[in-house]
Order: structure tokens, then C-alpha cells, then sequence
């Protein structure tokens, strides 16, 4: 049949006229919303079984409890842990994207080695493990070796690995618990200090970031929520001393701005005021200490520290009317401070009867090492790497021929960063066990990647800051990535093959070890319970009145304004680096693209002859950063507040060349009397730029 | 025929006796238009390949430049529907003499508004939704009915202009249907000012309904907040002028006269007369908002300034220099008569409008509400300048071809013949 | 003005006392609902965000400052600003509870809601969320992704009412009155301070009932009658005054 024009025209017409009464049209037009939502690049939500499974974060500072939501077989979510008695039902800024960070591209997903053009390559385990042996073996005994875990029996496992390759050189990174110790040790006490916050009716915390960062701070925090509920007056009043107005003072009752540093003149200041007012201690250096503690009269402690008096006598007057009243010591930045400190914190709390009390400080049991040549924890916290490293630059101590690091980032986390990577570079090999791709493997000759928190099985026990001493396990969660170790099994066959007996044959062996040590039961705890003590530690402390007289000495900081770096757990650690899900937490005028923002009042601004956003040059002798001003209001004067947990130079997209680290401002000293290397009093100069 | 090598190669498209410059020198105008064209269709595809992420928009600024343009374009293209309405309903002759004009300005301004809403939409695929899925209590579901509508009745407008050139004009078919829609005119002509009415109406009405935003919020009459009013009027009130503006920037390219200074002045007293009402109005509003809406809110009227960039100068450039002096101008014989100040006027009274349109769309979006919150600044970047390049570079087109090949201005051929 | 009102009203009370400002329900509201990371986040007016941490300050200078943090999620206005203005009924407050919804294969992102909200509350897909390569499998299969060009905003954590509902039913109780604590949010989930509490502002049996009924507890800019859902409590005067604009003669309440 013939087709015409007219023809085809009118079956066009007709088919298209037919099809536009049939529903085709209209559901393909309205199914523009779901084709319009599922573009094939826009990944897609996989539905699975939900299950959730108790641990605890290795990863967070605060060793703080979490459940983990897992969808078939993948955490999804971290979320608090009701139970456990370092979340009660709540979790940190910084935990709670753990699941996200098993995936974070900085991750380091095989074994690398640096070759000779300095470039890293991937290379096999087998390759690994030669490499580490020999260089371990000839190192004979010139090896160190720096944990950045605090709390975990993997320290066990590194220091008897380094005391049996012939080197007492095994060292914790810098945190508040070794001048807590080293403040113990002056006092002739033994355990570890702990801080019932749950109990008291007062708590001042000076320096001390204890909503924010200090210790075992979600469980803090858990206490500063139960004593207030909403929209009521407070059961138990929150004092926050320090220099800047930071979150612990956002949650605070009471402010009381005093310069960085300056702690232990505050809290000597306090004591006068207490003995002034009748308080005793039986104590067999009482009388030393009250002459010590008379003369930091009130005029002199607001000299000292920029208090005002009448707020000083205020805070003392409170402590004395309180019930159970808590006086905790801290650096604002968790770090870097001396015994001194410390020491005069617990005087404080000795003159107002809280040692071993209910809602006091509390001297809590340590358990012994598990593992054969381990050092003991007092025997760890009294090691100081920054003392260590300063040795070795000033020619002193000779560098070693290996250094092994695990999950430790000093070329970042350390006073004088800077300074500190020099000093590393004097070490021929360096090998790291590492989760991230950080400033530290960078300088390392091999990188071995372990897995995170949620994909082993490792420990904490009895986090610094703990009210009462506790053990629990972080369980395997989450299937490890094909390329990567646990660090505690490897290190036992490491030995193993270097020759050294450590008594173990598996890394879970130790954790059962360290269970029986801490009084806990295995099975309990691999049930994701937590073991928990009330025991404390039986002792008649001194004051250390002797030791605390040499480390008080206030010495005047460099140049004429002073440094306080500010701590926020929601930039992450030296380890972490800033978390993917993070760097939307970080405020507006703390950093805007790569320029770093520093804060201080409109009076220094005046001063400085400075606004906001303009851009200065904060400098001292240790370096120099550059930065813009933000006006803040809650900054003492002649002093600029620093974020810390930026400028990282390593890591990832979400952390690489953001602001400045401060770090490269914190220039180290020595206390007298203890020795012990401390950076919290920095100062500079300010440059517009 | 012989041909006349002295005559353009494209002259027998022209329409009837009129002289045009050399499909050279026309193309070499185009070859212009397009590379601002071409730089605008390079930032129309990043925004639809990449996204609005292109764009210096953000979450505080979700409407810009192109909300400004298309409230702009559509107040100043009020002249179609107006003149239109004067010149079919109301019987005011001589308007016929602009009348084509008017049309094409309508119509560029509202398929060139339509093409940067396509930009402006996260999702042009959904653009349809607005009837798929109408939310009738909405101001901006009201708009989408009316322009899309409105834009139907100008192409129906527009299309017996271009029937009646002059090679299509012999066409039997095409000729009857210009005659036929001719005939119809007045009909089209009502339905598009009710339709413009109204979404004029509701483009101002849009701002007035956000009650949660104290700087745009209007109570008002019956549903419609005072706004919905306003825009109406400040509409017509300067769209009439923008038609003669754009009748003179011709006339000053093309060397050619192409309307009569009556017309001219015309249009002027009628954009005067509506600034007139329009100010009435917007005073009252004003005043009613400073002693009414801001007190309720808790804010005082220094509350919505903020430094230069959307300082009190704004609002007295809008009102006064770019409302009242106009107004005054071309409601004043002697003075409208004066062609310098008469063209000063009607460009005062088209940025006046353009001013309370960028007010009312970014100055409000600027505004803290919550006392904690701050000020915040917006500027326009290449991607949205781009893309508003070349909507003017479209109409710069349309009005080209239209001036070209279509019997545009009635008044040409006498106009010019006293000259030769 | 009509105020949509429900036998269940979803709302928050949350402290300003209490809230320290360290962003973890920031991050919770992130995992939870399935937000892209970004690696500049420094625009904070064009980063995605349901939850925002905004910091108060009493403006007063050194030694007498003082300083607040207030979590901002969508306010759920029993009279929405946003939902009336949306052309397309792509939100819409109509389901038992008073969430506001958004249902984003209909948004035809015109961003006209956004304009209405005063809060701040919604936010736009400036471009395709992009996950660091396999974190996509930290992806939760509760909230679907949202492709460029959509507005989105807080929703409570609807599918977590979802679920409660579904868990009441199975276990035989009526899931229009759930008991406090059933349901609750991510962020008021992981908030340390427990700042933040959720529950049913209608239900004499939930805290929320009571607290939003406290003499220290306001809404936000409650003069401009969106009825909020949100309460916001605090015992300082200066921090009260600053949720609402207030002339200078004007008292604050409570």
C-alpha cells in the first residue's frame, strides 16, 4: 500500500493523539521526580539487619563509651552508650564520626616504604617485617620507642619489646597524666589521681577543660548534666579559671579569667585564703606548706595571675561552705604543665578534706604490667619524651639508631613541632604503626598500617581523669581492610624473631592478663561490660610542700602577650587530624579557607592598633605563625587565643594546610625540682602583617 | 525584477519602503551580541552541568542577580500588557503606533525571565511540577500559572508581527491567520493584562506574605498583601517608559527616527500618571511599615540598614531621586517636553523600580532576623552575570531581526520620508 | 493566624544553660541523616547543615562577657513560614506529630522556602554530595541521598519516629502515644550535656510537656507567630532577650 504525504501526516497524528490518551506519557513526565533523584552518581542507601554492639573508642581522648549501629556488616553509626560509665548516655564530637573514619582518605591501606627519592611505596608485609627485623637487630639496643596510648596494654607489650631489646627509652606523648604522676610520686602516695565529679557539690576547675577536653570529659560532662536539670537552679555549681572563656566556661557558673599558666599561683592563693580561714591537713609538711601558701596573699595571686582579688576570695569562701568540694588542676590544653600545679591543686583539696572522700580526689589502684620486662605505669609516666628529645638536640643524649612509633604523631603534637621534626630527622630509621597517613609517617622509613579502634580488639584502663578505676575492651566491630595489622599480635611475633622472650604468645593473652590484674572478668568484658572499682589507694599523701616551693616559681613569659591555645575535641588529635564530618563544627571566625583566625579582645586589639580580620604575625623565638584577628570578648587581655589541631601538613583534604599549628609557638622549659619539661606559659610579640 | 546591487543582499525581506544598513555591517552587530551570547550560554552550561554551586548564591541568598533580573525585566516589560490594554480595552489610539514595540519587549522580557528561571530552579527537569503538583496557597504557584500563560498569549501577540513581513504576507494561509489573530487582538489583549495583573500582583505579593521576614513582610487587603498592589502599579508605572527607552536606543543605532515624539511624551504621562498613584501608595506603605510591621516585630527602622552596601541610600534613591524627581518630570509639560530631561526621567524611573525590585529580593534576604545572627553581603558572580548577558544579548537579537525584517514601527516610513 | 495543631506535637526544650557549644550533635545529625562532608567548610552560609551551633554573646567586653551556644534545627513552625510559599507542596505539615516535611524527589529547589525562614533551617544542594571514595558505605539506609538542586532541612529524625512507631505497634502499644524517650532525635541522642530533650509537647507524661512550660523557656522570634516547636530555656536574662527582637522600653519574659 502507498503511503502519501497526507497519509503519513494523519497516522502521525492519529499515533501521537492515541498515545497522549494512554498513560505512557504522563508516567514517564511524572516519573521525572524519581529519575531526577537517582542519578547514577549519587550513591545509593543500602538496607541490611541493624545490630548494635558496645565498645569503646580508642580514638577519642576521652575513652568514651559508644555503641556502635552496624547495618549487616558495617558500622554506620556511633552512638552513646547508656551503660558505660565513661558515655552515661552521651558521646564526643569527635567519636561519633568514628564510623565515617574508617573510611577517611587518610587512612593508610598497605604497608609503605620510603625510597631512597623519598617517595613512599607500597611494599608487602613479608617485605615489612624483614625490613623492621634487620634495622630492630642492628639497632642493638639504641632503639626508642613512643606509644600514643595512653590507657592501653599495648604499652606493656612496647616497653618490654624496648627494655628487653636493652633501651629504657620508651615513652608515652606528653598528656596531664605524667605531671599528675610525677605530683603523686612527690607526695609519697602511689596510684593514680582520680576526680569523683559525680559526687561533689563544687567543682573548680582550674585550667582544667573538663567540659571540653580534660580527662575522661564525656563522663564529666555526664555529671554536669545529672546536677543540673532544665531550666532549674544548679545542684552542684561548675567554676571554670583560666584565660579565655572557652566551652568548660560556656557551661560554668562562674568564670574566673586567670593567665595560662598561672594555675598553681591561683590555687596556692586559694589555699592561703583556706588556711587563712582555719583549714588543716594532717599532713607531715602542713607547716611548711602554710608558710608557703602565706605568702601568695591575695595581692600577690592577682599580680601573679591577673585574678581579680575579690573574685579569688569569692571562689574560697565557696569551697569552704561547699559539702563536698572538688578542686582539679589542668592545663587548658590538656598538656605541658608541671607537677606544681598539680601538686597545689591537691594541697587545695587536702585543706578542704577531699582526699579519698566522696566527691573528692580520689587515689585509685594501677594494675601491674602483664607482660614480661613491661614497665610499670609509674614507671612510664615518669618518662618524658620532650625532656628526651630536648637532650638529644642540645647534644646531650645520643640519638638513637631506631625509633618506633605507635599511633604517636610527634612531628605534629610536640612543643616546638618544628624543632622536634629536626630532631627526629637525626634518627637513622624510624618506623611507625599508624591508622592516618600523618605528619610523623611522613618522616618515617616504613609505615605499617594498623586498624582503627573499631576493627580490633585492644584495651583501656583507667583513663586519667577517672573518678574510679576501670577496664573495659574495644571489641572488632568492623571487618579490617585486607592490608593491615594489628599492632599488638605483630610486635609479640616481632619479638619473637628478634629473639626476645615476652612471656606471650598472643596479643589477647595480654588482655586477658591485664583483666585477671585489674580484678575484671573476661567473659563479662568481651560481653561489652564494663569493669569498674571503687577501691582507692590507702595513703597519707604530704603536701610535697618541698618540691612544690622549687616548681611554683613563676617565671615571666616571653614577650608581652601571652599564648593560650584552646583545645576543642571537635578538631580532633595530633591522630586524627580534622575528622571528614568535622570541619563543618569549626566555628566561622576560627578559620576561613587555609587563614587561621586567633582571637582576643577588643582592648588588645586597641592596642595592637588592630581589627577584626586584619592580619598580624604572632611571633617568639620558637617561631611564627600568621593569622587574622577575631574579636572575642572572653579573652583576657595582652592575650590571643589559638585554636589548636590545625595546620596539619600531612593527613588528608580535610585537614592538609588549613591555619596553623600553635604548637610551633609553645616553647619548652624545665620545672625545677621535678625536671620535668613544661610549655604552658608561652608569650610573643604581635606584628601587623 | 532587476536587482539593485546598491540595496542590501537580504532587501526583499525587509519591510515595505524601509532602509536598513548592509547585511555586512548587521552581521558584524551580530557577530557582538553573539560573543556575549556565546560567553552567557558558557555559564548557562556550567550551572546546569555542574550546578548552583557555580553560582556565588548561597543558603542565606537563595534568590540574587537573576530574581532581581526576572522581577526587573517583568516590571519594565509591564509595558506590553499595559500599553495593550490602553490601546485594545480602553481605545487609546495612537498608541498603535508602539504597540508592536511593547510586544516584543514583553516577550523577550518574559521568555528571557523563563530562561534564567530554568537556570535559577535546582531541578528544571520539575519545573512542571508547578502543575503537577500546584500548591494554590502559594503567591509563587500563582506566578508560575500567570508567566507561562502570560508568555503564551505574547507569542500569540507576537506572532501576526511576524506573519505580516513581507514575504511570509504572501503566504495565503499565514496571512489569514495575522488577520484573523489581528482581529482577536483585543481579546488577547484582555486576558494578558488580567493575567499580568495578576502575577505582576504576585511577584510583589511573594515578599509580602513571608511574615517571618519583617523587612518585606505586608499585611494588606482581603489575601493580597500591600505589595501584591505595589508591584502592579510601580509595573506599569515605568514599563511604558522602558518600551520608549528602548525605542530611542534604536532610533540612536539605526539613525532612523522610528517614533513620534508624541508617542513618546504619551507613554511618559502615563508612566508618570501610574508613578504617581505607584508613590502614593508606597509612601502610605512605608510609613505603615516603619510605625506598624517593624515595632511588631520588635525592630526598629535603622535595624534594616547596613553599612553602604544596603545603607538608607538605597531607599532614598528609590523613593526620591529615582521616584518622586521622575514623577514630577514627566508629569510636568514643559519639563517632559525637554527630550533630555524626558529620557533622564524615564531612566531614573526604570532603576527606581529595578532598585525596589534588588531591595525587596536581596536586601531582604540580608537582614538577621534573629538577633544572634549577622548581616550578610551578596555579590554576583561571573556565572550569574554570564547567564543575564545573555538574556540581553537574546533580546538585543529578537529586537534586531524584529527592527530588520518585520513592519515594527507604523510611523517609519513617514517619519523618514521628510528627511530624504 | 492558623496554627496547624496535632494530638502529638513532636518539640525540643533545649538548655542554653547546658550547651557548651562543642558540636557533637552537629556531627550525630551529619552520620545520622546522611549529609556529604566537605572539605572547605568555611562558608558557613553555604554548607550543608540541618543542625548549627550558633554562639550568643552578651556583648559585653572583658571581664564582663559572657558567652552562649545555641543549637539551631529546624523550629517545625506550627505556622511555617516555608510551607505555605512552597509552589509545589514539596513540604507540608500535615502528618500527626507537626514535623515539617520535605520530600525532595518533588522539590523543584526554587528556594522560595528558604527566603520565608527566618531560622536559617533550610539549606540547598549547591552541588551533588560527594563522599570521600567508600565512605559511602558509612551511609545509614535510613534517609536517602539527596541529589544537587533540592532544598533540605531537619526533620526531627522522622524515620526514627518511623521506626518507633513501628516497634509500638509490633509490641501491641498504641503508637500514637508513645512514652518519652521512644523517640528521640540524633542530636539530643548524643549530646553530653543532655541539653537537648525531645518528646511530645502535647503528652503531660514527657519532660518536653513541662519544661516548654517553664518561666525561663521561650521560642524563637515567637512575635513573628510561627509557633515554633522548639523551646529554648535559660536562667540568663541577656541570653532570653536575645531570642526574640525586643525594642529597647520592651521587658523580656520569664
Amino acid at each position: 500500500m502507498a503511503v502519501d504525504r497526507r497519509g503519513f501526516l494523519k497516522f502521525v497524528a492519529g499515533v501521537s493523539a492515541g498515545v497522549m490518551v494512554t498513560p505512557i506519557p504522563w508516567k514517564l513526565l511524572d516519573d521525572a521526580s524519581i529519575w531526577t533523584q537517582n542519578w547514577p552518581w549519587i550513591p545509593s542507601n543500602v538496607d541490611g539487619a541493624s545490630t548494635y554492639v558496645s565498645t569503646v573508642s580508642k580514638l577519642c581522648p576521652s575513652c568514651v563509651g559508644m555503641k556502635v549501629r552496624l547495618v549487616g556488616d558495617r558500622p554506620v553509626r556511633v552512638l552513646p552508650d547508656d551503660n558505660h560509665p565513661l558515655s552515661k548516655g552521651g558521646i564526643s564530637s569527635l567519636a561519633v564520626a568514628e564510623a565515617q573514619m574508617l573510611h577517611s582518605p587518610a587512612r593508610v591501606k598497605r604497608p609503605l616504604k620510603r625510597a631512597a627519592d623519598g617517595a613512599y611505596v607500597a611494599i608487602s608485609w613479608e617485605e615489612a617485617d624483614a625490613l623492621l627485623a634487620e634495622k630492630l637487630a642492628a639497632a642493638k639496643g639504641s632503639l626508642a620507642c613512643v606509644s600514643g596510648d595512653e590507657t592501653g596494654s599495648i604499652n606493656d607489650v612496647l616497653s618490654a619489646m624496648t627494655g628487653k631489646a636493652g633501651s629504657s627509652n620508651f615513652y608515652l606523648m606528653p598528656s596531664e597524666a605524667q605531671p599528675a604522676a610525677k605530683a603523686v610520686a612527690a607526695m609519697g602516695g602511689e596510684g593514680q589521681l582520680g576526680y569523683d565529679i559525680e559526687n561533689s557539690d563544687y567543682v573548680l576547675a582550674i585550667g582544667a577543660n573538663i567540659l571540653e577536653s580534660w580527662g575522661t570529659v564525656i563522663r564529666n560532662r555526664a555529671a554536669f548534666k545529672a546536677t543540673r536539670p532544665h531550666g532549674e537552679e544548679p545542684a552542684a555549681t561548675f567554676v571554670f579559671a583560666g584565660p579565655v572563656q572557652n566551652n568548660t566556661a560556656a557551661g560554668a557558673d562562674q568564670w574566673v579569667p586567670i593567665k595560662a599558666g598561672t594555675e598553681g599561683a591561683f590555687a596556692l592563693g586559694i589555699a592561703h585564703l583556706l588556711i587563712k580561714a582555719g583549714a588543716t591537713a594532717d599532713a607531715a609538711d602542713f607547716s611548711a606548706f602554710a608558710r608557703l601558701a602565706g605568702t601568695f596573699t591575695p595581692a600577690k595571686v592577682a599580680e601573679l595571675t591577673g585574678v581579680n582579688e575579690d573574685q579569688l576570695k569569692d571562689v574560697a569562701k565557696a569551697l569552704l561552705k561547699a559539702r563536698r568540694p572538688l578542686v582539679i588542676t589542668g592545663s587548658e590544653f590538656g598538656q605541658g604543665t608541671g607537677a606544681a600545679s598539680v601538686l597545689a591543686g591537691v594541697a587545695v583539696n587536702m585543706l578542704l578534706g577531699g582526699l579519698n572522700r566522696k566527691g573528692g580526689l580520689k587515689l585509685l589502684p594501677v594494675a601491674g604490667p602483664v607482660v614480661d620486662g613491661a614497665m610499670t605505669r609509674a614507671e612510664m609516666l615518669g618518662k618524658d619524651f620532650v625532656a628526651y628529645m630536648s637532650r638529644i638536640n642540645a647534644g646531650k643524649d645520643k640519638a638513637p639508631a631506631a625509633m618506633v612509633f605507635y599511633e604517636a604523631n610527634p612531628a605534629y603534637a610536640l612543643p616546638q613541632a618544628a624543632k622536634m621534626a629536626e630532631v627526629l630527622a637525626k634518627v637513622p630509621f624510624k618506623a611507625t604503626f599508624t591508622t592516618f597517613l600523618d605528619e610523623t609517617a611522613m618522616l618515617c622509613d616504613l609505615v605499617l598500617p594498623v586498624p582503627m579502634g573499631l576493627e580490633r580488639l585492644d584495651d583501656v584502663a583507667t583513663p586519667y581523669g577517672s573518678g574510679q578505676a576501670l577496664y573495659c575492651l574495644a571489641r572488632p566491630v568492623a571487618p579490617m581492610p585486607a592490608h593491615v595489622k594489628p599492632a599488638g599480635d605483630y610486635i609479640i611475633a616481632l619479638a619473637g624473631k628478634l629473639g626476645m622472650d615476652l612471656g606471650v604468645g598472643t596479643w589477647e593473652e595480654v588482655l586477658q592478663a591485664k583483666a585477671r590484674a585489674m580484678g575484671a572478668d573476661w567473659d563479662s568484658l568481651m560481653d561489652g561490660n564494663v569493669h569498674v572499682s571503687s577501691s582507692t589507694v590507702n595513703a597519707q599523701p604530704a603536701f610535697g610542700a618541698g618540691m612544690l616551693q622549687k616548681g611554683i616559681a613563676t617565671k615571666a613569659a616571653e614577650g608581652d602577650y601571652a599564648i593560650a591555645p584552646v583545645h576543642k575535641l571537635n578538631v580532633g588529635t595530633a591522630k586524627t587530624a580534622i575528622p571528614p564530618y568535622n570541619n563543618k563544627t569549626i566555628r566561622r571566625w576560627e578559620l576561613q579557607g587555609k587563614e587561621l583566625y586567633v582571637a582576643m579582645n577588643g582592648a588588645t586589639a586597641r592596642k595592637l592598633g588592630v581589627m577584626k580580620h586584619d592580619k598580624i604575625v604572632v611571633s617568639n623565638k620558637s617561631g611564627s605563625i600568621s593569622a587574622r584577628v577575631n574579636i572575642f570578648e572572653g579573652v583576657m587581655n595582652d592575650t590571643v587565643a589559638v585554636l589548636m589541631g590545625l595546620g596539619h601538613t600531612a593527613f588528608d583534604q580535610f585537614s592538609k594546610g588549613k591555619g596553623e599549628n600553635v604548637m610551633q609557638l609553645l616553647t619548652v622549659g624545665f620545672e625545677s625540682g621535678t625536671g620535668l619539661s613544661v610549655w604552658n606559659m608561652a608569650g610573643a610579640t604581635i606584628s601587623k602583617a | 525584477m532587476e536587482k539593485n546591487y546598491s540595496l542590501p543582499a537580504d532587501h526583499d525581506l525587509f519591510p515595505d519602503g524601509a532602509k536598513r544598513c548592509s547585511l555586512m555591517q548587521f552581521m558584524a552587530w551580530m557577530g557582538i551580541v553573539g560573543v556575549v551570547a556565546a560567553w552567557g550560554l558558557y555559564a548557562a552550561y556550567k550551572v546546569l552541568s555542574t550546578g548552583l554551586g557555580v553560582t556565588a548564591l548561597d543558603d542565606y541568598f537563595g534568590f540574587g542577580l537573576w530574581i532581581t533580573f526576572d522581577l526587573a525585566v517583568i516590571a519594565l516589560g509591564a509595558g506590553a500588557f499595559f500599553t495593550g490594554l490602553l490601546r485594545y480595552i480602553l481605545n487609546i489610539d495612537p498608541l498603535k503606533n508602539i504597540i508592536n514595540l511593547t510586544v516584543i519587549v514583553g516577550f523577550i522580557c518574559y521568555s528571557g525571565a523563563m530562561l534564567i528561571l530554568v537556570l535559577d530552579v535546582g531541578q528544571p527537569v520539575r519545573a512542571w511540577f508547578g502543575y503537577w503538583h500546584a500548591n494554590v496557597h502559594s503567591m509563587l504557584t500563582e506566578v508560575i500559572f500567570c508567566i507561562t500563560c502570560y508568555l503564551i498569549v505574547l507569542i500569540i501577540e507576537f506572532i501576526p508581527l511576524v506573519f505580516e513581513q513581507k514575504q511570509l504576507d504572501r503566504i495565503p494561509v499565514l496571512h489569514h491567520i495575522a488577520h484573523n489573530l489581528h482581529v482577536m487582538m483585543p481579546l488577547f489583549a484582555g486576558v494578558g493584562a488580567f493575567l499580568s495583573t495578576f502575577h505582576q500582583g504576585s511577584l510583589g505579593g511573594m515578599y509580602g506574605v513571608l511574615f517571618a521576614r519583617p523587612y518585606v513582610f505586608r499585611d494588606g487587603f482581603f489575601v493580597w498583601p500591600w505589595t501584591f498592589f505595589l508591584f502592579v502599579i510601580s509595573a506599569v508605572g515605568s514599563g511604558p517608559v522602558f518600551t520608549v527607552l528602548i525605542a530611542t536606543i534604536m532610533e540612536k543605532m539605526t539613525g532612523r527616527k522610528l517614533v513620534s515624539w508624541e508617542i513618546k511624551s504619551l507613554m511618559g504621562k502615563i508612566a508618570g500618571s501610574m508613578l504617581f498613584v505607584y508613590l502614593i501608595f508606597k509612601f502610605l506603605d512605608t510609613y505603615g511599615w516603619i510605625e506598624h510591621i517593624l515595632p511588631h516585630a520588635g525592630l526598629t527602622f535603622d535595624q534594616n540598614f547596613y553599612g553602604n552596601i544596603y545603607g538608607q541610600w538605597l531607599l532614598w534613591a528609590e523613593l526620591g531621586v529615582c521616584g518622586v524627581l521622575p514623577c514630577i518630570i514627566l508629569l510636568t509639560p514643559s519639563l517632559r517636553n525637554n527630550p533630555a530631561l524626558f529620557y533622564s526621567a524615564a531612566l531614573l524611573d526604570c532603576i527606581g523600580i529595578t532598585i525596589n525590585r534588588y531591595v525587596f529580593t536581596v536586601q531582604a534576604l540580608a537582614m538577621p532576623v534573629m538577633p544572634f545572627d549577622s548581616w550578610e553581603t551578596y555579590a554576583p558572580n561571573w556565572a550569574e552575570w554570564g547567564s543575564s548577558a545573555l538574556i540581553i544579548a537574546y533580546g538585543a537579537i529578537v529586537l534586531s531581526l524584529s527592527y530588520r525584517y518585520l513592519p515594527v514601527f507604523p510611523q517609519e516610513k513617514k517619519l523618514n520620508a521628510t528627511k530624504a | 493566624m492558623e496554627i496547624k495543631e496535632f494530638k502529638v506535637k513532636w518539640g525540643m526544650a533545649i538548655d542554653l544553660d547546658k550547651c557548651t557549644g562543642c558540636g557533637a550533635c552537629m556531627v550525630a545529625c551529619q552520620a545520622e541523616n546522611n549529609l556529604a562532608p566537605i572539605a572547605d567548610a568555611s562558608n558557613k552560609i553555604k554548607v550543608m547543615n540541618w543542625l548549627v551551633v550558633y554562639e550568643l554573646s552578651n556583648k559585653k567586653p572583658f571581664p564582663e562577657h559572657d558567652v552562649a551556644y545555641l543549637p539551631r534545627p529546624c523550629q517545625q513552625c506550627g505556622h511555617p513560614p516555608c510551607v505555605s510559599v512552597c509552589p509545589v507542596v514539596a513540604t507540608d505539615k500535615n502528618e500527626e506529630g507537626g514535623i515539617v516535611s520535605q520530600i525532595y524527589p518533588r522539590c523543584i529547589g526554587c528556594r522560595y522556602c528558604m527566603a520565608a525562614c527566618p531560622y536559617h533551617a533550610r539549606y540547598f544542594n549547591w552541588l551533588d554530595p560527594v563522599w570521600p571514595e567508600g565512605m559511602e558505605k558509612a551511609l545509614t539506609p535510613d534517609v536517602s541521598v539527596r541529589p544537587r538542586g533540592v532544598v533540605e532541612k531537619c526533620s526531627f529524625c522522622h524515620h526514627r519516629f518511623m521506626k518507633a512507631k513501628d516497634k509500638a505497634i509490633a509490641e501491641g502499644r498504641d503508637p500514637e502515644a508513645l512514652a518519652d524517650g521512644d523517640y528521640v532525635t540524633s542530636c539530643a541522642e548524643a549530646c553530653p550535656n543532655g541539653a537537648i530533650v525531645f518528646g511530645d509537647l502535647n503528652n503531660p507524661d514527657h519532660q518536653v510537656y513541662h519544661l516548654s512550660r517553664s518561666k525561663y523557656a521561650s521560642r524563637l522570634l515567637e512575635r513573628l507567630h510561627a509557633n515554633t516547636q522548639v523551646y529554648y530555656l535559660s536562667r540568663r536574662e541577656w541570653v532570653r532577650r536575645q531570642l526574640d527582637n525586643y525594642l529597647d522600653n520592651e521587658k523580656v519574659k520569664g
